[in-house]
């Protein structure tokens, strides 16, 4: 069951109601066995504690004089994280995730333009906090998540917990400030977006997915991430889901064995990885591969982040697993539309979130509604050429079919102009091509006035179908796709690649 | 350590024992996506019973480097 929720705050007291004595999260940690051998054994906390362990830092706070302040959290996804960004934002103070994968000097650049008062770092970050305690002067407070820090006049978060009084009475409205999230674009300088507590925790309650309590959920996705905070955090704490905290992209595989998920939100590229795991051992019957490779109680993945051919949400389907492709922005707290158990349709992007209305603008999609942005964080520019009466601007391409399903075609930033004018959306032509066995990574753009791909092949299809010319291989799949498409479509330029391109965080190609 | 890998690696990708290299590359010449990559490593983990820093991880390119780092730690 799902009941909408216009506070974060609102969204964990009600799951605390419900749910109090269950699971919340689940999480390995470090031990020695018997022989005194290391070993790894699972902890949980309960939704009473979360809420607990979460008004404790919020009292924390406002003693240090923190209420309504920025607060960056910044760590892989952990029980003290979410702890953090729970205390913080329940307690009118605004919570800035930062990516845990950037570096020292750009995380500190962060900090400064979101105005952050007080740093809560994770152990393997240290290097951050020590750079931030000497570079960053507006910075006061330093708060580290484990005890024994490196860092000067570091404090310790569960040491404060301990201490301070629980905070209570306190009630964030639906209209104040929660989050600053930093997008991590593909292309120029990270944007700054403002979410407030309606804009997140109506995105999370909007839509009844007909999830039951307990459902197990298992998070693999960085927890800065609007997707993974909103859809595995947010989203599990506001249907009683057991949150399974995956400690490595390392120990995927080892962790669904030990958490038994029911449901993982992935990223298309994870999604591409374990469908060839599930190609490969095709000769065995489909349950069996399927409980081998995510166990038998396994059924959901959830897709977004980036495009996912819709050939793989065939091909899980025969394990019995239902992929559900949804489509999102940070800017929009993120989810926009999904498709879901009871409405979805192949190539589609589902439809509009219930707190959401969407329209097309001379092919652009805009959107309005409850969960689109404040705007960019003293980026008043930026703002005004995304928000207009309202609308956001998504500066996707697509159409919106009679059902009221969304469809994608395109970035608009990213279009071709080609030297005659006509518009080319390049995702467009590298969705055909990615169709191709042979392509595992392809990229479109204009180079000198003509339409290049660069194709990094699937060399291990490579290998298996013993391909002697990948170049010659690769030209007669473009010369088969130029057949068929308009002149000004048509790809005259062919680069192989021989390593994979370079990602940015969220595992997206990188565009420039 | 160098064999141990190879036992391990034919596993990940289709690719014959002998033409296993100490200088292949794992993602250039072996094929390997980084997702497959990272898999590899958390079987390596239980085989060898080590733990590998995930940062530390993404340097590696040759598997004569993944035979070093894993010496180095185990």
């Amino acid at each position: 069951m799902n009941e909408l929720s216009s506070t974060i705050y609102e969204l964990l007291v009600k799951a605390e109601e419900s749910y109090g004595a269950q699971d919340a999260i689940r999480y390995k940690v470090k031990c020695a066995d018997g022989s005194g051998k290391k070993a790894t054994k699972v902890e949980a906390k309960t939704y009473t504690q979360l809420k607990c362990d979460s008004e404790h830092f919020t009292g924390a706070l406002a003693e240090l004089g923190e209420r309504g302040k920025h607060i960056a959290i910044i760590g892989a996804t952990s029980y003290s994280w979410i702890v953090a960004y729970y205390g913080t934002v329940n307690g009118g103070s605004v919570a800035v995730p930062l990516d845990a994968n950037l570096p020292a000097e750009d995380l500190c650049e962060l900090i400064d333009r979101a105005d952050v008062t007080t740093l809560v770092y994770d152990k393997a970050k240290t290097n951050v906090a020590l750079m931030a305690a000497e570079q960053c002067h507006g910075l006061k407070n330093i708060i580290a998540m484990e005890a024994e820090s490196e860092v000067p006049d570091a404090l310790y978060m569960w040491e404060l917990i301990e201490k301070a009084a629980p905070e209570k009475g306190y009630e964030p409205k639906p209209e104040d400030l929660a989050t600053i999230m930093f997008t991590s674009g593909t292309t120029g300088k990270s944007k700054s977006v403002m979410l407030t507590h309606r804009n997140l925790a109506e995105n999370a309650t909007a839509l009844d997915m007909g999830y039951e309590p307990g459902t197990v959920l298992m998070s693999v996705l960085p927890i800065h991430h609007a997707y993974c905070l909103s859809m595995d955090i947010l989203k599990g704490t506001s249907v009683g889901a057991i949150i399974c905290i995956n400690d490595s992209l390392l120990r995927v595989a080892k962790n669904i064995k030990l958490f038994e998920p029911n449901m993982i939100l992935m990223v298309p590229l994870m999604v591409e990885t374990l469908a060839k795991k599930l190609e490969e051992a095709s000769f065995i019957p489909a349950p069996l591969v399927k409980a081998k490779v995510f166990g038998k109680q396994f059924h959901t993945i959830c897709s977004g982040g980036a495009y996912l051919n819709p050939a793989y949400i065939a091909m899980f389907k025969k394990y019995g697993i239902t992929i559900l492709q949804g489509y999102g922005m940070t800017e929009c707290a993120p989810v926009i539309s999904t498709n879901c158990d009871s409405a979805s349709k192949a190539g589609s992007i589902g439809r509009c979130m219930p707190n959401c209305e969407a329209k097309i603008v001379d092919e652009e999609i805009w959107v309005r509604g409850t969960s689109v942005m404040q705007g960019y964080y003293k980026m008043p520019e930026e703002t005004a050429q995304t928000l207009e009466d309202g609308w956001l601007k998504t500066g996707d391409l697509g159409y919106i079919d009679e059902e009221g399903f969304l469809f994608l075609t395109g970035r608009k930033k990213n279009l071709i102009i080609t030297p005659n004018g006509e518009n080319v959306s390049p995702e467009e032509i590298e969705n055909k091509l990615g169709e191709n066995r042979l392509v595992q990574e392809v990229l479109v753009r204009d180079s000198e006035g003509v339409i290049e791909a660069e194709i990094f092949p699937d060399l291990e299809y490579v290998t298996k179908k013993k391909i002697k010319d990948v170049q010659a291989e690769l030209q007669a799949i473009i010369d088969a796709y130029n057949n068929g498409a308009p002149l000004y479509k048509r790809i005259f330029k062919l680069k192989v690649r021989d390593v994979e391109f370079e990602k940015n965080t969220t595992k997206k190609i990188k565009r420039f | 350590m160098f064999e141990q890998l190879v036992e391990i690696i034919v596993n990940y990708v289709e690719v014959k024992k002998e033409d296993i290299k100490p200088e292949s590359r794992f993602m250039e010449d072996l094929g390997f996506t980084s997702f497959d990559f990272m898999s590899m490593l958390g079987e390596i983990e239980d085989t060898l019973d080590v733990e590998i820093d995930q940062e530390e991880a993404a340097n590696i390119r040759t598997i004569q480097e993944a035979a070093d780092y894993l010496s180095s730690i185990s």
